[in-house]
């Protein structure tokens, strides 16, 4: 079909009047300027009120002058159900989960596999590279070859290991949510006492632990940091069992200084001049205080560990943000066990090491 | 002399109608009975998968009753009966005490209780429950998740198509038997 050129009728039609596009322009402007008056215009959840949102997008949020350390590289662990992270000698890193103890040089880099006939619960290792492996209910002691050398029973029923600690004259803590209490063994396997139990008499009551994390740390200075997750509190004891009440320290609060939600920290390691690294779950954040409790700085933030923010509250437990667990080497990098990013992030502090990007470290 | 023969008038007939048609309706029923014994259960009420619901809020919103026939359970075996509930409080309460500026509820559903220090009890009050779930929220994001929902079987229509089944986006609203009506979170029928 030929098109006939447009007629002067047609441009009438098409011609915008000015008047009709201002009064538009006008239009838009002002309804623009009544959603912003009016607030938020997006639909809440399920046609709800404002009231009826459940939002923790504002405690995501990390001032960034508080992140004192940075990410120095990204360890990929092939396992599927992440546990437990230690160090050994030369600063190994070991890594429990599945039915698995994986092991890699302070680099990254794979040494060995050893294979479990249980899954594992947590981990300690020491300077003989002697690994001490908790399970549900009891523990295996390996050589650094990989050799089962003891098996190490529980005196109660009810045992839920979650953490183990080893003392600098050979004694070794477990801490035992199912009890609320940490178990002193010697290196023989022997129970040779009981802390952070509660005194009945002196109505102390035990620890509170409404989930099953409950970690414990020996410092330099010989005390045992026990946590009480549902008092947010760091708890300090003699080996031999003595509170040191005046030492504990730990608060509940959304603020970055405190501890967040019903129960944390979740678990807790030191550096070398015992300050405190803790790690939180709800709000998934990783922090540093003084040997005192006085809040220093933030190590990973919420966003690092995956909690982006107008990520909403997830419910499902397939879906949830696990917790994460903790370590530190002889160079006071802190090790973070992420088992949502199924990998080892290492942070350093940010003046001890020039700036330069993640390395990403690759694993065959 | 000739035997006189039997005479039904109208009455006896339908009478004994009745009485065949009662006797065949009954063993009908009794037949269909015995065969739903021994068949499958029928899957003819509507539940909330609490391992599947995303606590979107449509559950409140979307039920064809004015108030929801969705409301919170609490799985007690579950629960870590903590001071600091975050399932209970708001996430910056002033105060760990039941005023209703540090309560997450909106329309003050939850009851706490007590039990001994440090610990608490709480309890659903299903009346004033809307099935919002915002506490399901709270209580899962940092504790264990106790706090979840279901539907009411004594206040749900039962209808062929449930609304809030059509209207839930992780598809958490399924059929279940008379036989087990709820799906409690620890198990325990009783939560």
């Amino acid at each position: 079909m030929k098109l006939q050129p447009p007629t002067d009728s047609d441009e009438a039609v098409r011609k915008p009047n000015f008047w009709m596009m201002l009064l538009l322009a006008a239009l838009v402007v002002v309804g623009i300027g009544a959603l912003w008056f009016l607030g938020d215009p997006s639909p809440r959840r399920g046609g709800l009120p404002r009231r009826f949102d459940y939002n923790l997008d504002p405690y995501m949020k990390i001032d960034p002058a508080l992140v004192r350390y940075r990410q120095d590289a990204v360890v990929p662990v092939r396992l599927y159900d992440l546990r437990a992270i230690a160090v050994g000698p030369d600063d190994a890193i070991h890594v429990a989960g599945d039915r698995t103890i994986l092991v890699f040089d302070a680099q990254g880099k794979r040494l060995r596999r050893m294979d479990l006939t249980d899954a594992p619960r947590a981990l300690a290792v020491d300077a003989q590279g002697n690994s001490f492996v908790a399970f549900q209910n009891y523990l295996l002691v390996f050589n650094n070859r990989g050799e089962t050398t003891a098996q190490w029973e529980s005196s109660a029923r009810r045992d839920v290991f979650t953490s183990v600690a080893l003392g600098d004259n050979g004694d070794v803590f477990v801490a035992d949510a199912g009890n609320k209490c940490v178990l002193r063994y010697d290196r023989s396997g022997k129970i040779i006492g009981k802390l952070a139990q509660g005194d009945p008499r002196n109505h102390v009551p035990p620890p509170v632990i409404p989930s099953p994390y409950f970690d414990v740390a020996v410092g330099s200075d010989g005390l045992v940091r026990v946590v009480n997750p549902g008092r947010h509190r760091i708890e300090f004891f003699t080996p031999d069992g003595h509170h040191e009440t005046p030492l504990d320290w730990g608060s509940a609060g959304m603020d970055v200084e405190a501890f967040c939600g019903c129960c944390n920290p979740v678990a807790i390691a030191l550096l070398a001049d015992n300050r405190v690294v803790t790690a939180e779950k709800g709000i998934p954040r990783v922090k540093v205080y003084s040997p005192e409790g006085r809040f220093e700085s933030v190590v990973a933030t919420p966003e690092q560990l995956g909690a982006t923010p107008g990520r909403e509250v997830e419910t499902r437990e397939q879906h949830k943000l696990l917790a994460v667990d903790l370590a530190v080497d002889s160079q006071d990098r802190i090790l973070v066990l992420d088992p949502d990013a199924k990998a080892v992030r290492v942070f350093v502090e940010q003046n001890t090491k020039d700036a330069k990007d993640t390395k990403d470290v690759k694993n065959p | 002399m000739a035997e006189k023969s039997p005479t039904i008038n109208r009455r006896k007939f339908v009478a004994d109608g009745l009485r065949v048609a009662g006797a065949a309706g009954l063993f009908g029923a009794a037949g269909l009975l015995t065969m739903r014994r021994g068949g499958e259960p029928i899957n003819n009420l509507w539940q909330i998968d609490p391992n599947k619901c995303v606590a979107c809020g449509n559950c409140a919103t979307h039920c064809v009753l004015d108030k929801s026939a969705a409301v919170c359970k609490h799985a007690f075996r579950m629960c870590g009966y903590c001071n600091l509930c975050t399932g209970y409080f708001e996430p910056e309460a002033a105060e760990l005490t039941t005023g209703a500026e540090n309560v997450l509820c909106p329309t003050g559903a939850i009851v706490r209780t007590f039990v001994e220090d440090p610990y608490y009890e709480y309890t659903i009050d299903e009346p004033k429950c809307i099935g919002c779930a915002k506490c399901v929220k709270g209580c899962i994001a940092f504790g264990n998740g106790s706090l979840y929902l279901q539907i009411d079987q004594d206040r749900c229509m039962h209808c062929n198509e449930c609304a809030i089944a059509v209207a839930c986006p992780s598809e958490a609203v399924r059929r279940v038997t008379a036989e087990t009506p709820y799906l409690p979170k620890d198990g325990d029928p009783e939560s």
